[in-house]
């Protein structure tokens, strides 16, 4: 306990505010249904385009919804797809970083070539492309009808495994060959106990730094291609498609709408980003010069 | 001879990986709900009309198959003429890919410029005010999304102040200036974020140059502070060049969103045209080619690494 005491004194108050502003917007998430003042998305064309007042905190969009509501329910798309898309890459890449380092020869070689491949391939441009060929359509699992963002979760997520397969590789290829594993194999442990038990725990680290950085850009993803129109779709409240539909108060002067849902995104990756960085010094303070981007 | 080696090498993998992933998305974009010719005749045709239609195109063929007509074609420089709209494809990207490298290369530009001497700033004096500055404003940088921050610089800088074009395009024909008044936006917005990437790596690169035992050797060794720092600077580069290589392959990405914002007859028109057409033989040619400059823009950070840092010359 004392250890983690001493662990934490390093970070600095940009990584406790990180930490705050990520715990503040999961929690926003989480109880959106009961602390909303409004329905998200019951129409209300009496009171279309109210300014921020004391009823309605950041105004009224065209269609007389309350934004506060809006900003609230979006949070659930963003961090559903950011999380989800890093819980799929990350189960994904770590699975195949790890048994990549652990079988070695070929099979290591033919996991980091399709590693390779998934990396060559621009986030971005795909998920646009495969949700219009697609279309918008909510998917069928069985009995269960997911809405349309669960497509870009899954890409968004196969694309992000490459960044975990390759830092995890890294990681767990020297444990691998370290003298306390080969002492494990002697003692007579499996496979899976020293997969669980030695090579994970070694590789945590530098995964939850990548994953807490990866959020924040899967949160930008989901933002963007519900603003074209190919991610959440309306009425759902997303941040994307509100600054979609606030293009033309642009021209018209209604601040409220174009300025509130941008705040919420940024505000948000400002959060996981700065979270990131106090991680990153926290467990392995050399390594900032590996910036990720995207 | 290496060094030659372990490039060809690349390079051809990058080929393999470019003909393996243009597969796939041959096999997507053949995969959504209705077939080409169910699209192009409508739902009124009969069966033997559509099994004429795909046997004239050649539909009935084996994907694999296809796959290679396709590739055949394109190494000819052609994308084949669209089955919606009958215009030639290849004609389509070559009018719109103007629109959109314009912005890329002037974002890129502005990204390169700006962030490697943000950062060549912030490392030089560590813990002074340029360089807390550029540590707040970079973790800003990364965190506003390229397009809201273009809709409100179209607020202050098209609406109040009227300093430029809420959005539209004009090509460079039109001149210098007016080419620049149009693009001024949207690349500024794109490159932000790649401003604070490159500033973020350019300084940790560089401020661990600065501390490693040959700067300290060279300044023991009454070396003035300038001629240190441009050996320094060489040094701190191929992490740098590296990232910027990437960057460009990502810009291409979000340059699609922006162009949506700023309205550009770019190629983020002529994809999202594409996928409201069902034109999927435009989206495949548009995509293929992004993914082809994704892949160049890879490997050239690749071998630029390799040929900036001999240490890195012979690895696979």
């Amino acid at each position: 306990m004392t250890k983690l005491r001493q662990a934490l004194a390093i970070v600095d108050w940009s990584g406790w505010l990180g930490a705050a502003i990520v715990v503040a917007m999961v929690g926003a998430a989480v109880l959106a249904p009961w602390i909303a003042p409004f329905d998200p998305v019951a129409v209300n064309i009496e009171d279309r385009l109210t300014a921020p007042d004391a009823v309605h905190w950041l105004g009224t969009d065209q269609a007389g919804r309350d934004v506060f509501s809006r900003i609230l329910f979006g949070a659930r798309a963003s961090l559903a797809v950011g999380i989800g898309a890093v819980l799929i890459g990350g189960l994904i890449g770590v699975s195949a970083g790890i048994f990549a380092a652990y079988k070695g020869g070929l099979a290591e070689l033919a996991v980091m070539r399709v590693v390779d491949a998934v990396a060559s391939i621009p986030l971005l441009v795909w998920a646009i492309a495969i949700v219009g060929v697609l279309g918008v359509g909510p998917v069928q699992v069985g009995p269960l009808s997911l809405p349309n963002e669960v497509k870009i979760v899954v890409l968004v997520g196969c694309l992000f495994s490459p960044v975990f397969a390759r830092v995890t590789h890294a990681v767990a290829r020297r444990v691998v060959s370290a003298d306390f594993v080969k002492a494990r194999w002697l003692q007579g442990a499996g496979h899976w106990a020293i997969v669980t038990g030695d090579v994970l725990p070694n590789c945590l680290s530098p995964i939850i730094v990548q994953a807490t950085l990866l959020v924040a850009i899967g949160i930008v993803v989901e933002a963007s291609v519900s603003f074209v129109g190919l991610g959440v779709q309306p009425p759902a409240a997303s941040w994307g498609t509100m600054l979609s539909d606030a293009r033309n108060a642009i021209y018209s002067g209604e601040w409220w709408l174009p300025v509130f849902p941008g705040l919420a995104i940024s505000i948000t990756v400002v959060g996981f980003n700065l979270l990131g960085d106090a991680v990153r010094d926290l467990f392995d303070p050399r390594s900032e010069a590996r910036t990720l981007v995207a | 001879m290496v060094l030659v080696r372990a490039v060809a090498g690349r390079v051809l993998a990058s080929l393999g990986t470019l003909l393996i992933v243009g597969l796939a998305l041959f096999v997507l974009t053949r995969s959504g709900p209705s077939s080409p010719a169910r699209i192009v005749l409508g739902v009124d045709a009969t069966v033997e009309q559509i099994r004429d239609f795909e046997r004239v195109n050649g539909l009935d063929r084996s994907l694999l198959a296809q796959y290679g007509d396709w590739l055949a074609q394109v190494a000819r420089g052609e994308f084949g003429r669209s089955f919606v709209t009958g215009r030639d494809v290849a004609a389509e990207i070559v009018n719109a890919l103007p629109v959109t490298l314009s912005i890329v290369l002037t974002a890129f530009a502005i990204a390169v410029v700006f962030g490697g001497a943000l950062g060549t700033a912030a490392a030089l004096r560590p813990g002074g005010v340029v360089d807390r500055l550029s540590r707040f404003g970079t973790v800003i940088g990364l965190s506003i999304p390229a397009f809201w921050l273009s809709i409100l610089m179209i607020r202050v800088f098209a609406v109040d102040l009227r300093w430029l074009p809420p959005g539209g395009y004009a090509p460079l024909s039109a001149g210098l200036v007016t080419h620049l008044q149009f693009v001024a936006m949207p690349a500024l917005s794109l490159a932000v974020y790649y401003v604070a990437v490159l500033a973020r790596m350019t300084q940790a690169s560089l401020q661990e140059t600065l501390r490693s035992d040959h700067v300290r050797t060279a300044r023991a060794m009454g070396l003035p502070r300038r001629k240190v720092v441009v050996y320094a600077l060489v040094n701190a580069l191929p992490p740098v060049v590296n990232l910027a290589a990437l960057s460009f392959g990502y810009m291409f990405g979000w340059a699609l969103i922006i162009e949506q914002v700023f309205n550009v007859p770019g190629l983020s028109r002529a994809l999202l045209n594409a996928i409201s057409q069902r034109d999927f033989l435009l989206l495949q040619g548009i995509v293929f080619l992004f993914t082809a400059v994704f892949i160049l823009a890879n490997l050239s950070a690749d071998l630029v690494n390799r040929l900036l840092d001999p240490r890195q010359r012979t690895a696979a």
